[in-house]
């Protein structure tokens, strides 16, 4: 019985990290790392809402409401980088705060409500792969295949609104529709991980993953397959570690491990790396 | 292709930022097989003006036909050579993929460039001389060799009217010889090139039209008719004496 947790958990996190990975290789080449880190503080709330109203914890409907609040999140900075002077990071950092603010507010609501399933909405702030059950992998699994298939198909298209936005609209691509795609895919990626490594964290599985693996290469295929298996790697040997030891939370056991491939990589990797750099200098 | 119809035609173009129009009222018609220049001082509205044709800004008022259509209909026939600074060199990817997102346009959504989109990539890459380095990563490349390739990215959508934001500026000597060498010959093919230029030296040795452009059109027509001191002093106010300055 313990074996098949253990499994679990390692199917879990590792289909975590290998999402957020590809997904997290368009966020930082588009210069966007800090957008996953307010959609996936935003998710809070949604996924208390969605707690509030049906007072279960079907997974389905928890993340349908980290979903939706992501998803309005995301389009009110980007209504509030269009139509105001603010801009994107202030816009950014505003309505993360709000939203997280606003979903831990909740969160000490529902721990005053009578019923008794309330437990264990806490660890979506830092996560816990231990409690993945399997309906929740088959879950995450079926949204990481719809991740994956999206990227693909819209491979061409996001690497051209990637490096060239303007020239992709002079072909006439519509880069709006484009950016929606990528947006949704990222939203989704994120959802993904969230009862694993937690709202607050989750960025770090967009952002570090990318960052490691754009110093091993200069393809963008090769970069985003890298991305994937930097952040399975890590989801799998930091979920497996936190399932290990009694209350150690998942997020920050796999955000460390996850550190330490983004300092080997930018220390020792060739072309990129500071000891490639320092040698080539002397 | 009836060769009465302009390239270009715009009527009544106006656009402005917060109140201060960048480009108040053009008028303009440019015939087939022509080598423009787009001349004006910093500020002009030179850049301004192609992104509006291109429809990556909005205009306030006025309209653009690209060969008689609107751009919309026409825009496998127009070919864009934008200003180097404006993505970052330091994308993971080298310079053939880079030449072959041009053919994105005629690839529309979903599919994915083939051989055949591939041998035309390498073919625009021997027509800038860059052949050789199809796998180089981009940013070990030169300025100079960045501004062919975006050159040969434009090639590559096999377009009938195309439009360059200073494709002169930070290239080495060779570079720009080779760009102007590319420009004639598009034009011996009949197509028409548009390109947003600045050094007031080379104008009438590398075009045959120019549009002389501050805020309002100051002229346009052939090169002779437009580049003369009243109409320079028109566009450049008391700074005409940067004429022979750069």
């Amino acid at each position: 019985m313990i074996e098949y947790t253990i499994a679990m958990v390692m199917v879990g996190s590792s289909l975590v990290g290998c999402i957020s990975g590809a997904l997290g290789g368009f966020a930082v080449l588009r210069k966007q790392s800090l957008l996953g880190d307010s959609i996936s503080h935003a998710a809070l709330p949604g996924i208390a809402i969605a707690f509030l109203i049906t007072l279960t914890k079907n997974p389905v409907l928890l993340m349908a409401g980290a979903m939706i609040a992501g998803w309005i999140s995301t389009l009110l900075v980007m209504a509030i980088v269009k139509r105001t002077i603010v801009k994107e990071d202030a816009a950014l950092g505003m309505i993360l705060s709000v939203f997280f603010g606003f979903g831990l507010v909740l969160l000490t609501i529902i721990q005053r409500l009578p019923t008794s399933n309330k437990s264990g909405l806490n660890h979506y702030l830092f996560g816990s792969a231990a409690t993945l059950l399997a309906s929740d992998i088959k879950l995450m699994a079926v949204l990481s295949v719809i991740t994956v298939i999206g990227l693909l198909l819209f491979w061409k298209e996001f690497k051209i609104l990637s490096f060239d936005s303007d020239y992709a609209i002079s072909l006439g691509y519509n880069v709006n529709h484009i950016e929606l795609i990528l947006t949704f895919l990222t939203v989704t990626a994120i959802v993904i991980g969230l009862q694993t490594v937690g709202v607050i964290l989750m960025s770090a599985m967009i952002i570090a993953p990318a960052s490691a693996a754009r110093q091993w290469t200069n393809r963008l295929g090769v970069m985003i397959a890298l991305s994937a298996l930097f952040g399975a790697i890590s989801g799998l040997i930091g979920a497996t570690i936190s399932s290990q030891v009694d209350r150690l939370p998942t997020g920050p056991t796999i955000v460390l491990v996850m550190s330490a491939f983004v300092a080997i990589s930018m220390v020792f990797a060739p072309a990129h790396g500071l000891i490639w750099k320092r040698n080539r200098r002397s | 292709m009836n060769t009465v119809v302009p390239a270009v035609s715009v009527k009544d173009l106006t656009l402005a930022y917060r109140d201060q129009p960048v480009l108040w009222d053009i008028d303009m018609d440019v015939p087939q097989g022509v080598l423009m220049a787009i001349v004006g001082p910093n500020g002009a509205g030179k850049t301004t003006l192609i992104k509006a044709i291109l429809g990556l800004l909005k205009p306030s008022a006025g309209k653009v036909e690209i060969l008689g259509t609107s751009y919309r209909q026409n825009r496998q026939n127009v070919g864009y050579v934008p200003q180097r600074g404006t993505v970052d060199w330091d994308f993971p990817t080298n310079a053939l993929d880079v030449v072959l997102m041009g053919r994105y346009g005629h690839l529309g959504w979903f599919r994915r460039p083939g051989p055949n989109d591939r041998q035309l990539a390498l073919d625009a890459l021997d027509q800038v001389g860059m052949v050789d380095f199809a796998d180089r990563q981009i940013s070990q490349l030169s300025g100079g060799q960045q501004q062919r390739i975006f050159l040969a990215r434009a090639l590559v959508q096999d377009a009938q009217v195309y439009f360059m934001d200073e494709p002169f500026v930070g290239v080495d000597a060779a570079t720009e010889k080779a760009i102007v060498q590319v420009l004639k010959n598009l034009r011996e093919r009949g197509k028409t090139v548009i390109v947003v230029h600045h050094d007031l030296q080379t104008l009438t040795e590398y075009f045959d039209w120019a549009f002389l452009l501050n805020v309002k059109q100051i002229a346009l027509g052939p090169i002779e008719t437009v580049i003369t001191p009243e109409n320079l002093r028109a566009a450049y106010g008391g700074r005409s004496a940067l004429f022979g300055n750069k």
